[in-house]
């Protein structure tokens, strides 16, 4: 039954975690099954031990940083939106209230009346320069054609001025 | 765990305080102590997930998660553990995840691994055979590979942390917040269930 506490502490011993007492050692010398298996297990801490380190990629670094700039990135735009919506939502409740508060008050009808002055003197003025409607156009189009081919004689001589 | 043990003739060592400084600087907004960060801990971050996954570009995308839950973790993060035991505990959770595991502490102790490993390990034939000593070491080293990747996924994770350069038991157990013993416990299951299945690659 010794085999079974040895056969126990064949990892500890090979890992260097337990140093065999007398007893043990002398099992270990005697036995070959279990002196087969603390081999094994030496062999295979030899290995474990011996692995290659995997070396990151040289760009490591930088993409990773690149990566965490865009996540923080694309948390500062659903954060942008949502403070966008937000205040369109405080205006939109602000104008609401405010409408309803100049409808509930009667302000309403003061500014419709203003606003009706306000139409009647456009149309009156409109009226007035209708018949000169079409020298402003006109002259407006001559200085508009004048500007163009100036700024295109312009253009040309520049042109023709580099190599 | 200390990312400066691993190479000889590395920067001088990386002490609680340094780190303490760096989460600060990092928490204050310095994209170049967060860059410094990364620089100091990818090669640990790197080896581990590659170990254990055993895909590199699936370990490059997961590193990098790892390093993105490190960022979004950052200003949360007490200090109360080292910072490399910290990483150590989101790399370990996102392996874990990845491979469609519970979190590595709560299976560590997984009565269903007790009836794979450890209980029924055949105890007179887990021995690697006179063939396999006359294999060179590269083919041993890719039977290996192979058997690592069979492990359950805590095992995995386990064995390729306790296998860096200045792992100790210790870290892991402080990682995994487990007791010594049962880390030393679990890896020598590992351990175990690694020779048997060397043994059966060999039929």
């Amino acid at each position: 039954m010794f085999c079974d506490e040895a056969l126990d502490a064949v990892e500890a011993v090979a890992a260097g975690d337990r140093t065999p007492d007398g007893r043990l050692a002398a099992h270990y010398a005697s036995c070959p099954n279990c002196a087969t298996a603390l081999a094994s297990a030496r062999e295979l801490e030899r290995l474990l031990r011996q692995r290659p380190m995997p070396v990151p990629p040289a760009q490591f670094t930088a993409r990773t940083l690149s990566r965490i700039r865009r996540a923080r990135w694309r948390s500062e735009q659903w954060l942008d939106a949502g403070f966008n919506v937000a205040v369109a939502v405080i205006v939109l409740a602000v104008v609401a209230g405010a409408w309803t508060a100049i409808n509930r008050s009667g302000l309403a009808s003061v500014s419709r009346e203003a606003m009706d002055v306000f139409g009647r003197g456009a149309v009156t003025f409109a009226r007035r320069i209708a018949p000169s409607i079409p020298v402003y156009a006109g002259a407006t189009a001559l200085l508009a054609t004048a500007l163009g081919v100036w700024w295109w004689a312009e253009r040309g001589e520049r042109g023709h001025g580099t190599l | 765990m200390d990312p400066d043990n691993r190479a000889p003739g590395a920067a001088s060592p990386w002490t609680a305080a340094d780190e303490r400084a760096l989460v600060e600087r990092c928490r204050s907004g310095d994209e170049g102590a967060f860059q410094e960060l990364v620089d100091r801990y990818k090669g640990l971050v790197f080896a581990l997930v590659a170990r254990t996954v055993q895909d590199r570009s699936q370990a490059e995308d997961l590193s990098q998660d790892v390093f993105l839950r490190v960022h979004r973790g950052l200003p949360y993060f007490r200090g109360e553990a080292r910072l490399s035991t910290w990483i150590y505990r989101i790399v370990a959770n996102v392996c874990a995840q990845t491979l469609g595991r519970a979190k590595p502490a709560q299976l560590l102790d997984d009565p269903r691994l007790r009836g794979v490993v450890g209980d029924d390990v055949p105890r007179s034939g887990v021995v690697l055979s006179a063939r396999d000593r006359q294999f060179s070491d590269l083919e041993l080293r890719d039977r290996l590979e192979k058997a690592i990747a069979r492990l359950p996924a805590n095992y995995r994770l386990l064995v390729a942390a306790h296998y860096l350069e200045g792992v100790q038991y210790e870290d892991l157990a402080e990682a995994l917040e487990l007791p010594l013993g049962t880390v030393k416990t679990q890896l020598h299951r590992a351990k175990q269930q690694l020779r048997r299945l060397l043994e059966t690659d060999l039929k």
